[in-house]
């Protein structure tokens, strides 16, 4: 019979609709859920790489600071160093210009008492010979010609003396 | 050969399964309705095995069926209902399904649910139910009723009558080229009992089933298409 019944229409209906529950529960959310765990999986791994990469740069920017930084103080440090150097190259050769000034002075200094001394002991000589040469006078007789001989002798000793 | 006796053996059994005796047979069964539990019931073991332990690493190669089918699934009816029709696509790819394995029991020697105009009917009856409620949910009910007098006032009586064609057409479409591949088949087999009707069988049982299965699924998803544009 070709006939249509209400009831065998309503069931299909019902049938199709409990197929689609089943299709809907049992196969597309599950493999959805699957499909959306990978998904979120990789949204994640690709945020971790892109916050990765933005860190590295960051620090690869700190380091090329920090070496500009370092060439920089490397600088001052041997700037530093030198002015250091010169500073006490200076002191040092004011130094010794001093010290070697303060060992001439002494020096003049000493050849002078040196001088002096020597000036003091021909002096004290003189005047011992003067007072021999006295003595033997007054203890001599005198006449012109043993004055004379005297006086001679008396030069020509200081003369031998003083060279 | 007895043609006739072919078309009646066919068309005017008794499809009747099971019968309740009260309200005068109103909730009789028809045996179209059993086999659709059948493939209900076939459909869901087959999904329930195939979806079972479902991972996110290492898939194996019952998970990686589920997911080749659903993307299938998808791709087709996705395609055919366009993006505004997305949401739609689960429930086309479901009808194509059913229409599809109603089809091909007729291979494992039951009669094609699908034979029966009450299944075809059914069916028919949902998709123009879906068109119109697709068109109300994108529109809104006004924009819906006004619908009909489009492009002009002349042709509403038109579009009313095609909320009655297109499912009736669907319908007829459906069980006439199952019944007409069965009884192509059953005359095939008279004329020549062996080898012959296996290849035609091919033809019949397999291809025409999937090709009508699309074509319902394919002018359901151009009506739904041109409801919600």
């Amino acid at each position: 019979m070709l006939s249509v019944t209400f009831m065998n229409v309503v069931w299909t209906v019902i049938n199709l609709l409990i197929l689609y529950v089943v299709f809907r529960l049992f196969l597309f959310k599950r493999v959805d859920a699957i499909l959306q765990l990978r998904r979120e999986e990789i949204d994640h791994a690709t945020d971790e790489a892109h916050r990765k990469e933005k860190e590295a740069e960051s620090l690869k920017e700190s380091y090329v600071q920090k070496l500009n930084d370092a060439g920089k103080e490397c600088e001052d440090l041997i700037a530093q160093s030198k002015k250091d150097g010169y500073d006490e190259y200076d002191r040092i050769v004011t130094d010794a210009k001093q010290k070697a000034e303060q060992i001439i002075t002494e020096a003049k200094h000493n050849a002078q008492i040196e001088a002096q001394r020597e000036k003091d002991a021909y002096v004290s000589e003189l005047t011992d010979l003067v007072v021999h040469a006295a003595n033997k006078i007054a203890v001599s007789k005198h006449d012109e010609e043993s004055d004379k001989e005297l006086y001679n002798k008396f030069i020509f000793e200081a003369i031998e003396k003083s060279e | 050969m007895d043609i006739g006796g072919l078309l009646k053996e066919l068309l005017l059994e008794d499809k009747v399964l099971i019968h309740f005796d009260f309200m005068n047979g109103f909730f009789d069964i028809n045996k179209s309705v059993v086999v659709t539990w059948g493939v209900i019931a076939v459909l869901a073991v087959v999904i329930l095995f195939l979806t079972s332990n479902m991972k996110v690493h290492d898939i194996g190669t019952r998970q990686l069926i589920a997911e080749t089918i659903v993307d299938g699934l998808r791709g087709i009816t996705g395609g055919m209902l366009g993006e505004e029709g997305y949401m739609y696509r689960d429930f086309m790819a479901v009808v194509l399904v059913f229409i599809g394995a109603s089809n091909l029991v007729g291979l494992f020697g039951l009669t094609p649910a699908t034979m029966d105009l009450n299944v075809t009917a059914g069916l028919a009856i949902t998709s123009i139910v879906l068109v119109e409620a697709a068109g109300i949910i994108q529109k809104g009910f006004g924009k819906w009723l006004k619908g009909f007098s489009q492009p002009m006032a002349i042709v509403t009586p038109m579009n009313i009558l095609e909320l009655a064609i297109r499912p009736l057409s669907l319908c007829m479409r459906l069980f006439g080229n199952v019944i007409g591949a069965t009884v192509i088949m059953e005359l095939l087999k008279m004329v020549v009992p062996v080898v012959v009707p296996a290849a035609f069988s091919l033809y019949f049982d397999i291809f025409d089933g999937l090709i009508q299965a699309y074509v319902f699924v394919f002018l359901t998803s151009l009506y739904i298409k041109e409801a919600i544009e």
